[in-house]
């Protein structure tokens, strides 16, 4: 099995891996221990404490929260239990005429806005653009991964996870409350 | 001596013995390999090298642009019972569908009637019965050693023309199955390595380029027949025994790959993401008063992986069936999408392996993925359009579990779009030909995890993206190539954006009429192609230009500037440069050129980069100087939408000032959350909006009625998010 420095794994992270050392590592048995070493760069990236128990994305984790595992950006802002939707407890600008869409598509480059709209994802906290999807009207926000955590660290990492959830979407819920305050 | 079982009985006791033990053929232990492990990969690359021989012969001797040219062809070796042991290059979309069709062959019960025997040609293009549409012709011979049958040899080829309604090769406008053109419906077609007199009959009198299809027919053949000599000669060097062993070790081996690959690079859990599609046909020339509609495709995936690493797919929440070309057959999708997982997930051993380890959940009857059971005659013409998008859905959620595992070497964005250009009319040698040019095979690829994806070289149905060379296809067809250059900004935009497409620019020389079809075989040209990912923009719609009738021999008799690329997309050069009677500067594809195009008429062929990745006001300010010195992205495009300050030194000089950049990126932070609102704020606002159908085109009401119709439990969840009343429909 192959091993490599996880100062070469932050410079692949950010594009910065001089091309055949890149090869290298796309050509080698993969290295058992790069979910730890990812983990452990990540966690020096982030301004919070809290344990990452899993990448969402290169800026949202699922970190362990006093028991709970929350979703958090990199610079801290907490989306809440990540079986809901971490878009819920996003701010949104959304883009679904002519004028807005025009300011990132122009002439020919415009979609229809009748047929679609573009929806932005922003961090509250650092204003980071997270997510943009591009969706007619109607269509839900993607729950783009919702991750079976406890079988993930006991049965394919060896190493449970002090407590268990039970891994269902939460999402609807949140709906169900918002809609009776409503 | 107890007789041998028939493969029908050989089928399905594999079946049996995988339900048993999850291994393929009851294969716990791989012998061979673990006896001889140096023998098991040799015989491994000869067996790869003679599918590649295949490919090598196969496409020289077709002769038709498609496969001598682009190579869009591939060769492939199967067990007994059907399962792909090693394919040739070409087009990888294939080894699915040519193996469901040996094992179909076999279920039919055709080894009693009419009999396997060396040198028998069996054919299938019919979706009805597991083709994907009728140009691709799958054929299979097979091989026996010593009476004993003992493999089988395949090859399929994309064909001219297939006697379409429509001519050519991409039928996305045909209304039903009855505008497919010729089928040959799961038939032996010959014996004794020839073919019967009356398949040449058949290809003369029903199809338009019958001498390329005919060709391609020869190439297929010559391929197959290389394989079987050349797989006797192992066989005599290495046993009887050992190679049908080993045969299917290899695919249990390739099994066992793409599962422990997704143990140990993925996460157990549940992805989804939405893909749209639109195909507008109102009031364009089409075939069938039916067919003055518009379209908008759901194409939703849900992947659940599982805790044995298994995964299941779902396409619940497809819209339904279309009176065009874009339906597919569950069968198809299924085989079709060992592509896309072949090249993300399984592809040390490229063969069937990979497919026992995925399960396609039926996709819901009525929908455009599994038409027949309500719509007999829904038309396959095109289907691959819809099947490779659903593909790029597989690029981007597994890249999305590679990156949380750290993998970001193995990530990929998703695709954009595949438009097809295809003309038919008279040729500049006086003869008629229906043929597609290969520009659609050299997209960009998608942003990578690490960097940004590649120019024009990639291509979501084969690994072997080739957009032929233009001298050649000057060759075949009447059109000129005034420029084929990178599109700036045409990968979107993001952290790492995706490679850039191209633009071919033609000009119609030497014919008297022909049609140009810009074809759809996945384009989108209302919506924006695909979501961007982790907060990537998009890339733009697909809006081909042409322009007919045109001032372009005066130009060129006074030595006047011609048109060689698009131009800005407020400012295309073909409404600057070129004056005609009919212009069209940004079509919505696709579409039939409404009158034969003739001499000096103008198109601008654009063929899509792919996805960006990471939000934009984060790509590395000096990556995009050096777009801005290429010319691969615009001034407008590096203040606005990266963040960037730039100083304009000359017209390829530019300077970013990076200090200053880093300054204006922490702005437009503050800018965007000054802007956006709670989702929660949003979601109260535009839930009146849908219910009152706000600026929602008929093509989407559609959309949603079918996908919630025919998927109630989607219809349910969508209903819910929006806390709309239980009874409401679009
Ligand atoms: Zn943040």
């Amino acid at each position: 099995m192959a091993e490599f420095h996880k100062a070469d794994i932050e410079k692949l992270i950010d594009g910065v891996l001089p091309w055949p050392a890149t090869q290298d590592i796309i050509k080698s048995p993969k290295d058992s221990d790069r979910f730890d070493k990812y983990i452990e760069i990540m966690q020096e990236r982030v301004t919070f404490k809290e344990t990452i128990l899993l990448p969402l994305t290169p800026m949202l984790f699922i970190v362990s929260a006093d028991g709970a595992r929350v979703v958090k950006c990199r610079c801290g802002h907490d989306f809440g239990d990540y079986r809901t939707n971490w878009k819920l407890s996003s701010l949104i600008h959304v883009r679904d005429d002519e004028a807005s869409l025009g300011e990132i598509y122009k002439g020919r480059e415009m979609p229809d806005p009748s047929w679609t709209q573009l929806r932005e994802y922003i961090c509250p906290g650092c204003g980071s653009q997270l997510e943009v999807e591009a969706m007619p009207r109607g269509c839900p926000p993607d729950f783009e991964f919702l991750p079976d955590l406890d079988t993930f660290y006991s049965e394919w990492l060896g190493r449970p996870l002090p407590d268990s959830v039970a891994s269902e979407d939460k999402t609807l819920e949140t709906i169900a409350d918002w809609s009776a305050a409503k | 001596m107890m007789s041998e079982p028939s493969l029908k009985e050989q089928l399905a006791a594999y079946e049996a013995l995988f339900e048993k033990t999850g291994h393929l053929y009851g294969y716990e232990s791989l012998a061979r390999k673990e006896s001889d492990p140096g023998t098991y990969e040799a015989v491994w690359h000869i067996l790869s090298n003679i599918c590649n021989a295949a490919w090598s012969v196969g496409c020289m001797a077709s002769t038709s642009p498609v496969a001598a040219e682009g190579g869009d062809a591939l060769w492939a070796l199967h067990t007994p019972t059907g399962d792909a042991i090693c394919v040739s290059r070409g087009i990888t979309a294939h080894p699915g569908l040519l193996a469901d069709m040996i094992k179909n062959f076999i279920r039919l019960g055709y080894e009693d009637h009419p009999g396997f025997e060396n040198g028998d040609i069996f054919e299938n293009n019919d979706p009805h019965y597991g083709g994907i549409h009728t140009p691709d012709f799958d054929m299979c011979m097979p091989i026996r050693y010593k009476g004993k049958l003992v493999a089988w040899a395949s090859s399929v080829t994309h064909v001219n023309d297939v006697g379409m309604a429509q001519p050519g090769s991409i039928g996305f406008l045909n209304p039903n199955v009855f505008a497919d053109g010729l089928t040959f419906s799961m038939e032996k077609v010959g014996e004794s390595d020839r073919y019967y007199p009356w398949y040449d009959l058949r290809i003369r009198s029903r199809t338009r380029t019958p001498d390329y299809v005919l060709g391609d027919a020869r190439g297929r053949l010559a391929g197959c027949i290389t394989i079987r000599e050349r797989l006797f000669e192992v066989i005599e060097k290495y046993g009887l025994d050992f190679i049908l062993d080993a045969s299917k070790e290899y695919v249990e081996d390739s099994r066992r790959y793409a599962v422990s690959r997704v143990r140990t690079q993925a996460i157990p859990g549940r992805i989804r993401k939405s893909q749209f599609k639109d195909l507008a046909m109102k009031g364009k020339r089409v075939l069938d008063p039916s067919q003055d509609i518009d379209c908008l495709f759901n194409l939703p995936m849900e992947m659940t992986v599982n805790a044995d690493a298994t995964v299941k797919l779902s396409l619940r929440g497809a819209s339904g069936t279309v009176p065009f070309g874009q339906n597919i057959s569950p069968t198809a999708l299924k085989s079709g999408l060992l592509n896309g997982y072949s090249h993300i997930v399984g592809f040390d051993m490229f063969n069937s392996g990979p497919t026992a380890s995925w399960e396609v959940e039926m996709p819901p009857s009525g929908s455009w993925a599994n038409p027949f059971e309500k719509d007999f005659f829904a038309s396959s013409g095109v289907a691959w359009a819809p099947a490779v998008i659903w593909m790029s859905s597989l690029y981007e959620v597994f890249g999305r579990l590679f990156q949380m595992r750290g993998f970001v070497e193995e990530m990929a964005a998703g695709a954009a779009t595949t438009m097809t250009a295809e003309f038919a009319g008279q040729t500049q040698l006086g003869m008629y030909l229906a043929s597609l040019t290969l520009e659609q095979a050299s997209n960009g690829s998608p942003a990578r995890g690490y960097a940004d994806g590649e120019n024009s070289a990639w291509c979501i149905y084969t690994p072997n993206a080739d957009f032929g060379s233009a001298e050649v296809i000057e060759g075949y067809l009447p059109i000129m190539y005034l420029g084929r250059n990178i599109e700036p900004d045409s990968g979107g935009y993001g952290q790492f954006r995706g490679g850039l497409g191209h633009t071919a620019v033609w000009m119609i020389y030497g014919t008297t009429g022909i049609d140009y079809q810009c074809g759809c075989a996945g384009m989108r040209s209302k919506v924006l192609p695909n979501h961007g990912m982790y907060g990537a923009y998009p890339t733009w719609p697909d809006r081909p230009s042409y322009a007919h009738d045109t001032n372009l021999k005066e130009l060129i008799d006074a030595q006047k500037p011609l048109i060689h690329e698009r131009g800005p997309a407020e400012d295309p050069t073909i409404t600057r440069i070129i004056t005609a009677r009919q212009m069209e500067d940004a079509a919505i594809a696709p579409f039939i050129t409404p009158e034969p195009l003739q001499n000096y008429d103008v198109i601008l062929h654009p063929v899509s980069g792919a996805q960006s990745m990471g939000d934009p006001i984060t790509r590395d300010p000096i990556s995009i100087e050096e777009d801005l010195n290429k010319g691969w992205t615009s001034r407008r495009v590096a203040e606005e939408i990266h963040g960037l300050v730039v100083k304009q030194e000359s017209e390829r000089d530019f300077i970013v000032d990076v200090a200053a950049s880093e300054k204006r990126r922490q702005q437009i932070r503050a800018e965007r959350i000054a802007k956006a609102v709670p989702f929660k704020e949003w979601w109260a606002v535009e839930r009146t909006k849908i219910e009152a159908r706000e600026n929602m085109d008929e093509a989407v009401l559609h959309m949603w009625r079918t996908s919630m119709e025919l998927s109630p439990s989607y219809g349910e969840e969508l209903l819910a998010f929006w806390a709309l009343p239980d009874d409401f429909v679009f």
